[in-house]
């Protein structure tokens, strides 16, 4: 393996673990304020990425067609809480603590078959965002790199450090906090909490549905995508520790590595490993790697 | 200003209060008294609106307080600073005091700088360590916030959930003594509390809780000398 094979790895893994850090980052900020998430969250991803593509092949230039698909998936997180979320909170403990996994994962078959509906079962291939083709190289140091891929890591890290600023500078970032801390309390010194509530699940639906327009053209779009994504977000957030903003950057950037070299080591099974060392961390280290017991980080 | 009548509430099949009615009225300070599990903190929490009574009706201002969320009964001015002072650990002294005032409709930068400056002097601990972490405060620092964090709302009534718990006597004496103030500068203040002797002092009037029943109702300094009430209802 050479060194030029060594750094274009490094660089997907990059890329697509920026991808899954987004992911993750839309079940840490719901799980943060509620204790509960999303999990439809990779077929939001898969939503998002479908309205991409049906965008950028109408001929919408990709700015557009990314702010379209924006709109699409706050409408969508906006639904999720309303019909998937609150009615459960109003139901109270006759629900069952547990009811929104049932609630959310429905949701995501109902939005697997509206897709499949409308594009059919073939696999899709988005348009690249950033170039004229999907192969196109810049080369770096000596080293090509795909134009698509640099600009994916370019997109995603700004993304990542535009919610870092939402959360921490924000005052609906404080608000967040403050809901974490303790809900009822937060109500009595004037914070909206079912609007808190509904604000997390449409950020988290939005950076479910960046992912997807980012991640379509590196991978093969099709209907059921999303549970790998799903799962490997919650292995990302897991890993990461989940209530820790900064472990789930290192965990899925280490993810999306580990996984591309893997992938090219093993090119049948190459998914399995990355998965395999998060189950052994989480044996030895139940909070992830920078896992604290409570919500609060700061 | 607050006007509770014949208030009923039970937490699943478990009856919490019966029959309660007082009235709190601008610039005097009401003192609720009881022991542990008497029903006081859940006579706080059907003020703000967090639990339904199966009978009865709190009104503030002349409005039924059913009729608005917990949050905005907070901005309209019923503010209540619950047990265990409910600072937010990761946000700053600075950031606690502004989070809830900054969304009241109205409150323009200006206000917020006034109340921070008027909190400032109350309490000048509070600016001295404005820029720590609310997690890092004292007991006393953190109480001190969080009745600042109250004022910081310009309440028109005031109600605090055992505000002594867990903090020195000075400290508990400062917080009692910034309450006489309010009070005597125009705000209704309901204060509950278990250390009978130091809430009475402080209040005008009292009312002692015993399992859910107010048994005993009247003005604090009479309470006060009755030692027999303060022996057998508040041990």
């Amino acid at each position: 393996m050479s060194l030029v094979n060594v750094f274009q790895l490094l660089v997907s893994g990059i890329a697509m673990g920026a991808i899954y850090t987004l992911t993750a980052k839309g079940l840490f900020i719901t799980h943060l304020a509620t204790h509960r998430l999303n999990f439809g969250q990779g077929d939001f991803l898969m939503v998002g990425a479908f309205a991409s593509i049906g965008l950028l092949v109408a001929g919408v230039p990709a700015p557009l067609a990314a702010l379209g698909v924006l709109v699409l998936m706050g409408v969508l997180g906006f639904l999720l809480e309303r019909l998937a979320i609150r009615p459960l909170d109003r139901l109270g403990d006759r629900a069952g603590a547990y009811s929104w996994v049932l609630t959310t994962a429905g949701v995501a078959l109902v939005l697997q078959n509206v897709i499949e509906l409308v594009w059919g079962k073939s696999t899709q291939y988005a348009p690249p965002l950033f170039s004229a083709t999907r192969d196109n190289v810049i080369v770096l140091f000596g080293v090509g790199i795909f134009i698509e891929e640099a600009a994916i890591i370019l997109t995603a890290f700004l993304v990542v450090g535009a919610f870092y600023w939402f959360l921490f500078a924000s005052r609906w970032g404080k608000a967040i906090y403050a809901v974490a801390f303790n809900p009822e309390a937060a109500a009595l010194f004037g914070i909206d909490v079912r609007g808190v509530v509904t604000l997390v699940f449409i950020l988290a639906s939005l950076l479910a549905g960046i992912s997807g327009v980012l991640v379509g053209p590196l991978v093969s779009v099709h209907p059921h995508m999303g549970l790998v994504f799903t799962i490997k977000a919650l292995a990302v957030a897991a890993a990461g520790g989940f209530s820790n903003p900064l472990g789930i950057l290192v965990g899925g950037l280490a993810f999306g590595v580990a996984e591309a070299f893997s992938n090219y080591w093993d090119s049948a099974f190459g998914d399995l490993y990355p998965l395999l060392f998060v189950m052994i961390l989480l044996a030895f280290r139940p909070s992830g790697l920078f896992g604290e017991r409570h919500a609060d980080v700061r | 200003m607050i006007e509770v009548e014949n208030l009923h509430v039970a937490i699943g099949s478990v009856s919490i209060l019966h029959d309660v009615s007082f009235r709190l009225e601008p610039g005097r300070l009401v003192t609720v008294i009881g022991a542990n599990g008497a029903g006081k903190t859940t006579l706080l929490r059907s003020l703000s609106n967090l639990v339904r009574p199966q009978r009865g009706e709190v009104r503030f201002d002349g409005r039924p307080v059913a009729d608005l969320a917990p949050h905005l009964l907070a901005r309209s001015g019923l503010v209540h600073v619950p047990q265990g002072r409910q600072i937010v650990p990761g946000l700053t002294v600075r950031d606690n005091l502004v989070i809830g005032a900054d969304r009241i409709a109205g409150h323009s930068a200006d206000t917020l700088r006034e109340g921070l400056d008027r909190e400032f002097a109350r309490f000048p601990v509070l600016k001295e360590r404005q820029h720590v972490l609310g997690g890092n405060l004292s007991g006393g620092e953190q109480q001190m916030l969080a009745v600042s964090r109250a004022l910081m709302m310009r309440p028109k009534a005031l109600l605090l959930d055992e505000p002594s718990l867990g903090l020195a006597p000075q400290v508990v004496a400062a917080i009692l003594k910034a309450l006489r103030r309010l009070a005597d500068d125009g705000l209704a203040v309901l204060l509950v509390e278990q250390l009978a002797l130091l809430a009475l002092d402080t209040a005008d009037e009292a009312h002692v809780l015993q399992r859910g029943r107010v048994i005993l109702s009247g003005p604090a300094h009479e309470l006060r000398r009755d030692r027999a009430v303060i022996e057998s209802y508040l041990g």
